[in-house]
């Protein structure tokens, strides 16, 4: 066993990227993949010169290194794509992001109003409980653009009523709500873009297979060892260290030692195939954790135009269909014959309920019924079809999710040479290049280094530790947070009160100190608005008292009103951050 | 010109922005206030002197029984402006002193 050796289970973009930054550091890497290609839900598919995603990938990361990582592989076969991808709602096509004129335009005056006396009536009266995804939404859009934008899209996802998602989860997968940032950047400009108001992406010549390929490519010429179709039987541990990993290769049983192991496999799938098993309330927790499945139909129409964009998010409560892919649209050269079009039609649903278990010729058959349904050509036109059936594609956030995964973490981490990377490892909405960033911190922690795999796509402790993510405010957070704090009222109004008292008081008396005709000095007008005021002693003492009244009135109204705007602005930045991060919603599915 | 005072070193920074109490740079409002007088003595002293007139700022120059020196001519805004600016720093920087104990002390 050498003592720098490493296994990495799964050759996804996270396994992948653990397996490049081994090479790096002149380790030579096993990885041991379940399936027959490399990219996990990542990967390209082909069918007879037709090249697919599992979804589409947009290459775009904030992460400097990870964009470096990615040109060094690709080079010019990165190809840079204008995006264009809308909604389809009522046999209409509405812009994304959401833009006013054009969806005025299409939902019709009567309706847009409605729409606008919905959000003022959230506004003005919100529910005032917000527990569910649904009382979040409604609260910030109202309850008419909740129904139309965000209902039927959501539960066609998540397969499950909008009422049992928690706000919590809207939350969480909403980034760039950071107050302190979206302050500095309203105030000094700059700072973070949301990912999907990005009009221009990254796109592999040939699908993101092209990327993972070259990966494994990397990974073999630099002495390590990609192996596909190899399925984990079994996961052994000794004295708090895992010691060897069971696989079938497709012809017999192997075993395989290392120093290091690092897994991207569903986190649940990992407890299970640990021998000796693990405690059983660590195996319910890692049964309780539920992953979403998915189903692309590709149809392949004897067309060559069907409709501009990359892909369309299907709102339409009609059709169970949620996003339809166009393959050509991100990349010319993912369909073989320009004259055609190849367009993947994708059902999110559950391992083995009824849409799963369908088989592919009635799957092949609904989907163009919806195809057809749709406006987007008959059935007679498709002239080829595919199905891809692909599980633990999105780790689902329910109520419990965050106990049981707490549960099967802290049994992990008795493993000293075990860490979990990815997606599906770390039962986490990671995105590719979150992903990738675990499986290279992984790969570092193997060769001394020291980090918290779990702060990746934690915004803010992720930035701690990598400068290289941009979404930082452009000013410290310690100026803002002293520049935003409220003023103390009565300490202000009554420091304002007493100068104000002192300077009344001061000037009495300088007056009579001066002798002459004091009775008569000009000073004695204030009587007009103090009354019993004189210039006299007791008369100096009065001033003060009216004097401070109505300097601690004026000095408590200031600051009053200076913590009112204050918090106005405070509340209106937040607000459009809100709603510009809102705008990234359904890409972040 | 301002310093903070947290309640919690604990809280996130988004708690903080509501939670911190400003504190006055007492020495800076002192100064900001005197600039603010002195300034104020002089435009209002030389505006009078502009315009001009047969009798040149007959109340201005009560000014005179406080500021010694003082008249309603150039040289005359120079002094009140002067004195303006001693006494608004003194005032500013009095104010941001007791508001800062005060504020301290509600802590």
């Amino acid at each position: 066993m050498d003592k720098k050796s490493a296994v990495i289970i799964g050759a996804g973009p996270a396994g992948l990227a653990a397996g490049y930054e081994f090479i790096k550091q002149g380790i030579g890497p096993l990885v041991l993949e379940r399936s027959g290609t490399v990219g996990g839900i990542s990967r390209t598919e082909s069918y007879k010169g037709f090249h697919f995603d599992i979804g589409g990938h947009r290459f775009f990361s904030k992460n400097d290194d990870i964009n470096r990582i990615w040109q060094e592989m690709l080079g010019s076969d990165f190809l840079q794509v204008s995006r264009l991808s809308r909604i389809y709602y009522q046999n209409k096509f509405f812009n994304y992001p959401l833009r006013p004129a054009n969806a005025l335009f299409n939902l019709g005056p009567v309706e847009s109003l409605l729409i606008l006396l919905s959000y003022c009536r959230a506004r003005f009266a919100p529910q005032p409980e917000e527990s569910s995804f649904e009382q979040w939404i409604i609260n910030r859009f109202g309850e008419r653009l909740y129904r139309t934008f965000f209902k039927t899209y959501t539960e066609k996802v998540w397969g499950i009523s909008c009422k049992e998602i928690k706000a919590d989860w809207a939350a969480q997968r909403i980034k760039g709500l950071s107050l302190l940032v979206a302050v500095s950047n309203a105030l000094f400009g700059g700072g973070q873009q949301a990912k999907s108001l990005v009009e221009q992406f990254n796109y592999p010549k040939y699908g993101p297979g092209m990327m993972w390929q070259r990966f494994k490519d990397h990974i073999n010429a630099g002495g390590g060892k990609v192996m596909l179709n190899c399925e984990v039987s079994s996961v052994r541990h000794d004295n708090g260290r895992i010691s060897k990993i069971v696989y079938f290769n497709g012809k017999e049983v192997q075993e395989v030692s290392a120093e290091n192991f690092i897994s991207s496999m569903p986190i649940s799938s990992l407890i299970k195939l640990l021998k000796p098993q693990p405690p059983a309330e660590v195996l319910q927790s890692a049964e309780q954790l539920a992953y979403r499945a998915f189903i692309i139909v590709v149809l392949i129409v004897d067309k060559a135009v069907l409709f501009p964009d990359q892909w369309l998010y299907v709102h339409s409560p009609k059709v169970q269909v949620g996003r339809i892919q166009n393959f050509k649209n991100w990349s010319r050269f993912m369909v073989p014959d320009q004259s055609r079009t190849s367009i993947g039609m994708e059902y999110f649903c559950n391992e083995n309920d009824p849409t799963w278990n369908m088989p592919d010729h009635e799957l092949i058959e609904f989907a163009q019924r919806e195809m057809a349904e749709m406006g987007f050509g008959p059935a007679s036109q498709v002239i080829d079809s595919y199905v891809v059936r692909q599980s633990y594609a999105y780790p689902v956030y329910d109520s419990t999710y965050e106990k049981n995964l707490q549960n099967i973490r802290n049994y992990l981490y008795s493993f000293k040479n075990l860490q979990t990377i990815g997606r599906s490892g770390m039962h986490r909405y990671n995105n590719m290049d979150h992903s990738m960033q675990t499986g290279i911190l992984a790969a570092k922690n193997c060769c001394g280094e020291r980090h918290d795999l779990w702060t990746v796509n934690e915004e803010k402790s992720y930035l701690e530790e990598d400068r290289t993510v941009r979404e930082i405010p452009t000013v410290p957070e310690k100026v803002l947070i002293k520049a935003f704090a409220r003023m103390d009222k009565f300490a202000f109004a009554t420091a304002f009160g007493a100068i104000c008292g002192l300077l009344v008081f001061s000037a009495t008396m300088w007056i009579i100190s001066r002798g002459g005709d004091v009775l008569n000095s000009h000073l004695r007008l204030l009587a007009q608005y103090f009354i019993g005021y004189t210039v006299t002693v007791k008369g100096a003492f009065i001033a003060f008292g009216y004097s401070f009244f109505w300097g601690f009135l004026f000095g408590w109204l200031f600051a009053y009103l200076r913590n009112l705007f204050l918090a106005i602005y405070i509340y209106r930045i937040k607000r459009k951050a809100e709603l510009l991060s809102l705008k990234d919603f359904f890409d972040n599915f | 010109m301002v310093k903070t005072e947290m309640k919690d070193s604990r809280l996130g920074p988004e708690e903080k922005l509501f939670s911190g109490v400003l504190l006055l740079n007492a020495k800076v409002v002192g100064l900001a206030l005197g600039v603010i007088f002195g300034l104020g003595i002089f435009v209002a002293t030389n505006w009078l002197v502009i315009k001009g007139g047969s009798r040149v700022g007959p109340h201005l120059i009560l000014l005179s029984q406080y500021f010694i020196g003082y008249k309603v001519t150039f040289l005359g805004s120079l002094i009140g402006a002067a004195y303006g600016f001693a006494l608004g720093t003194i005032c500013g920087a009095l104010m941001g002193w007791i508001y800062n104990r005060l504020a301290t002390f509600r802590q």
